[in-house]
């Protein structure tokens, strides 16, 4: 395959799974998934009394016979969805420590996911930020945009400083429509202005899953001789005696990920925390099986 | 506390201290650099383990050092104890100078044996310690240097034992430099132990000078180190018999007790043994020192006796007895050399009053004294212009050889000098006015109290005439206007006496017999002393070397002596014809010791240092290497405990 970080085999075994929406959409298609207005589907929706101007086609002429008034019987709407995948693109990003750079796991996944997406009718986007750019392919639903969204995943590397936070207010202010916001970041930022942005986005009513990507020696910093930790971003260095100050890094580690827990919760996004060295199937089969409807709904 | 090493050389080994700390910053410049994306946990961290890891880790490193330390410290055998100096532990050569004086038998701080044993015990602790260096003993009975084989055997040899002898320091010291100028011995330490009595170490011996200079002339340098046994001296009584003598059927004992403590009164069971029968009794003083008299009846006995008196063992048994031994009473012959008139019939009397023990007394003027006899003269009586020339030097040496001499003033002018002594003019009270006794040595001299404590009336003598003298001289009585009427000079083991006034009624009424008579009869008895003395002797003295033939028995019974130390034992011998007791010096039993500022005082300038045994370990130097292990230990723990992550560290993250 032209592209490393596609698995034809994951896509197959993935291919019967659908991506769900866990709130309504505002598509601008038919599709399946629920919108916020009433439409032509099959699943009824409710009564509400004929006004003047409506369409005298939906009345329910059964329900006039009865009660010897006029009803309007209303339908959900089915729309598509619109899914935003927003690539933190930092130096941070292509951190590696035995595994798959998290950047190219997020390739993995960014394009399993599209493919599914757009596979299933819907529309998929592609927003790549790091400071000072900001590159967004906007959601379509046509098969070409995958072509589109894989070479864009192709070509970007990891470089720069984060622009997480402003990409994700851009996105917020740009897409008037709902849609599903997928943010693929280590979310090295300050975690103060990340709540904000998400407040933001969950203020425009988008439906937010984030995958915190990050490395299994970042979090468990298992190092025997001193090191000299030169910083991905801007490159400053300071050398180190793990031994000394790897029970300090992890209480910090373990505040950081508690704080953005907090902001992802009070944001109702779909949080997961994942490693590198976790198997991306599982991690998709798993955020897929988790945004299925609960029993007795559609 | 001074620590040195057996093995110096090996301290170059605490170089390898600084091992821990050069991995370190070895390590510290070997990192591995890895790109880091977290980097905000990394700095916060690090901000956060500043301070007490930092110091943590700092604590590891010292253990880790401190731990090398120990090892290398302890492999190079430190030893401890005050006694060796830095650099003392190398050596090659030890001379021992022990000294064996009585002094040393008394128990040691530790109170389980004596100072001397104490010593030896020590010396042969810290000899082995030393990797056992070659030893040369001089013991202070002998003065003689000699190699000894072996430490073990220090205490068996017959020169450690105890003596009566004194123990002449400054000479022993010379003895040792003289041993060392003469023989290659490498690094070599002179040791002395010894309890710092003042009379063995004799500060003002003239010869401490040589001795400094010879201690630091040496060819190497030599440290003279003092083990000082000069603990306080406790529950210590000494006995001395001062004289012996036969009065008819009677043996005349003059005893004096000296006593350690200042108790307020002390009860003394003593026993006597005289010609081998015993018979005691219980003495009850005050005070620290008390002299008495004892008469003891002889019975049918005749001739030459001999006995010792015996107290309950305390400290230092060394001091409990002493020997003595008697011949028969001679008469006392004394010889008046006089200008005549009525002193001489009054000097007479006193001399040799009737019945008293057939006394003598031989008349002569001062151009008649060729016919003295002076080698057995008791007293000379001198009432004349003071001797001259060859008589003054007969005289003296009389005086010398212990004999005694009561010197009256001449009734004629005379510039003439006896001993550094000068008659002046002569002196008349005032009319109706005479000149008194006002002061005089109650216990000292011919006018010290009997032992009976009744004092003698000299406030009785009134003089209307007297004669000034000039000198250096001892008032022992002096008159009412602070001018002396009797003086003392000793002369090597004699005494003369001078009197400012004579028995004549025109000068005083010292004729009354109640001043002259006990002058005069205490002088001869003064002088009789030397007679008796033939039978007693200072241990070790020459008195007891063999003559040609004769064998040394000893027969007190109180004791037995080996033969090699029998001249410096105290007892009863007989050696030949001659009847000899023998005792240690009086001046074993004067316990005043030197003090550092004393010893400074003899020894400034000279390699020399002081140790004081407190008698709290076998040794005078100790290794401590096993404590040093012991540390290694510790630090070794207390490392790895600090390098232990605690719990909870290295707990996962929870996500």
């Amino acid at each position: 395959m032209k592209y490393d970080f596609l698995d034809p085999d994951v896509l197959a075994r993935l291919g019967a799974m659908p991506l769900e929406a866990r709130q309504a959409m505002t598509g601008n298609v038919a599709g399946r998934h629920r919108s916020p207005h009433r439409g032509s589907s099959v699943e009824f929706a409710e009564y509400r009394k004929y006004v003047q101007g409506d369409d005298t086609r939906r009345l329910d002429w059964k329900a006039y016979a009865r009660s010897d008034r006029y009803y309007i019987k209303e339908f959900e709407a089915d729309t598509n969805l619109r899914a935003y995948f927003v690539l933190d693109a930092s130096a941070s990003m292509g951190f590696s420590a035995a595994d798959d750079s998290r950047i190219q796991f997020a390739r993995k996944l960014a394009a399993t996911l599209s493919y599914l997406i757009i596979d299933q009718g819907d529309a998929a986007g592609l927003s790549v930020c790091r400071e000072k750019i900001h590159l967004e392919i906007p959601p379509t639903r046509k098969a070409a945009q995958l072509n589109n969204i894989f070479d864009i995943l192709a070509k970007t590397e990891p470089d720069g400083e984060t622009g997480l936070v402003e990409a994700l207010h851009t996105i917020a202010e740009k897409t008037n429509q709902r849609a599903l916001i997928i943010i693929m970041s280590d979310l090295f930022c300050e975690t103060s202005e990340l709540a904000d942005a998400l407040q933001h986005l969950r203020y425009r009513k988008h439906d937010i899953a984030i995958f915190h990507m990050l490395d299994k020696q970042e979090l468990e910093f298992d190092f025997e001789r001193p090191h000299r930790f030169i910083d991905m971003e801007d490159q400053t260095s300071l050398v180190a005696e793990p031994a000394l100050i790897a029970s300090d890094y992890r209480n910090a580690m373990q505040q950081f990920l508690n704080e953005v827990k907090s902001v992802c919760h009070d944001v109702h996004a779909d949080y997961h925390l994942i490693t590198t060295d976790q198997d991306y199937e599982k991690i998709i089969h798993d955020f897929l099986s988790t945004r299925l409807p609960k029993k007795g709904r559609k | 506390m001074p620590i040195t090493f057996l093995q110096q050389s090996l301290l170059w080994g605490l170089l390898a201290v600084s091992i821990p700390i050069v991995i370190h910053l070895l390590n510290r410049r070997r990192f591995r650099t890895i790109q880091w994306a977290a980097m905000d946990f990394l700095l916060k961290a690090t901000r956060e383990s500043r301070g007490k890891k930092k110091l943590k880790y700092i604590i590891i490193l010292t253990a880790r050092a401190l731990a090398i330390a120990a090892l290398i410290l302890a492999i190079a055998r430190p030893l401890v104890g005050g006694f060796l100096s830095w650099g003392g532990s190398q050596v090659d050569t030890v001379i021992l100078i022990l000294d064996r004086s009585p002094s040393m038998e008394q128990a040691a701080a530790n109170g389980d044996t004596s100072r001397r044993m104490t010593a030896i015990k020590s010396v042969q602790q810290s000899l082995k310690t030393l990797n056992n260096p070659k030893l040369v003993l001089i013991d202070s009975a002998s003065a003689e240097a000699q190699r000894v084989p072996s430490p073990d055997a220090l205490d068996q040899l017959s020169s450690t034992a105890p003596t009566d002898t004194k123990a002449a320091i400054p000479e022993l010291i010379s003895t040792a430099i003289d041993y060392i100028t003469d023989n290659s011995l490498g690094r070599c330490e002179i040791w002395l132990a010894s309890d710092l009595q003042k009379s063995d170490w004799s500060p003002d011996d003239g010869r401490w000078d040589a001795v400094k200079a010879g201690l630091v002339d040496l060819p190497q340098k030599t440290t003279l180190r003092i083990i000082s046994m000069a603990s306080a001296i406790t529950d210590n009584v000494a006995t001395r018999v001062l004289s012996a003598n036969r009065i008819d059927n009677e043996l005349a004992l003059e005893i004096e007790i000296i006593k350690s403590d200042s108790d307020n009164s002390t009860a003394l069971p003593i026993t006597y043994n005289i010609n081998g029968n015993k018979s005691s009794e219980t003495i009850s003083f005050k005070g620290q020192s008390y002299k008495y008299s004892k008469n003891v009846a002889l019975g049918d006995t005749k001739g030459e006796g001999y006995g010792y008196i015996d107290i309950p063992t305390d400290a230092n048994p060394r001091d409990n007895v002493s020997f003595f031994a008697y011949g028969e009473k001679t008469a006392a012959k004394s010889y008046l050399v006089t200008e005549g008139g009525e002193p001489t019939s009054w000097l007479a009397l006193a001399c040799a009053p009737p019945g008293l023990n057939n006394n003598e007394c031989e008349i002569l003027s001062a151009q008649q004294t060729d016919q003295i006899d002076w080698a057995n003269a008791t007293l000379i009586i001198w009432q004349a212009t003071l001797p001259s020339d060859s008589i003054a030097a007969k005289l003296n040496t009389y005086l010398e050889n212990g004999g005694a001499a009561l010197i009256l003033p001449p009734r004629g002018e005379s510039e003439a000098s006896f001993l550094g002594i000068q008659w002046q003019d002569l002196e008349t009270s005032s009319r109706g006015q005479y000149f008194i006794i006002d002061d005089w040595n109650r216990s000292d001299g011919p006018l010290r109290n009997g032992t009976d404590g009744i004092s003698i009336p000299a406030s009785k003598l009134k003089a209307i005439q007297r004669r000034g003298i000039s000198g250096e001289f001892t008032a022992l009585a002096t008159w009412s206007d602070d001018k002396p009427f009797l003086i003392r000079q000793v002369v090597g083991d004699g005494t003369a006496i001078f009197a400012t006034s004579l028995p004549d009624y025109s000068w005083s009424n010292l004729a009354d017999a109640d001043v002259l008579l006990p002058i005069i009869q205490r002088m001869i008895q003064l002088g009789g002393k030397r007679f008796s003395s033939a039978y007693s002797a200072i241990a070790g003295g020459s008195e007891l070397m063999l003559i040609d033939g004769e064998i040394r028995t000893r027969i007190d019974g109180h004791a037995d002596s080996k033969s090699s130390n029998a001249i410096y034992d105290a007892g009863v011998w007989k050696i030949g014809d001659r009847l000899v007791a023998t005792n240690r010096t009086a001046s074993e039993d004067q316990w005043m010791i030197l003090d550092q500022d004393d010893m400074d005082a003899l020894l400034e300038g000279s390699p020399y240092s002081l140790f004081e045994d407190q008698g709290d370990s076998d040794s005078l130097v100790k290794e401590i290497w096993k404590a040093l292990l012991i540390a290694m230990l510790i630090f070794l723990i207390t490392e790895a405990l600090l390098c232990l992550q605690p719990k909870g560290a290295n707990n996962k993250l929870k996500t």
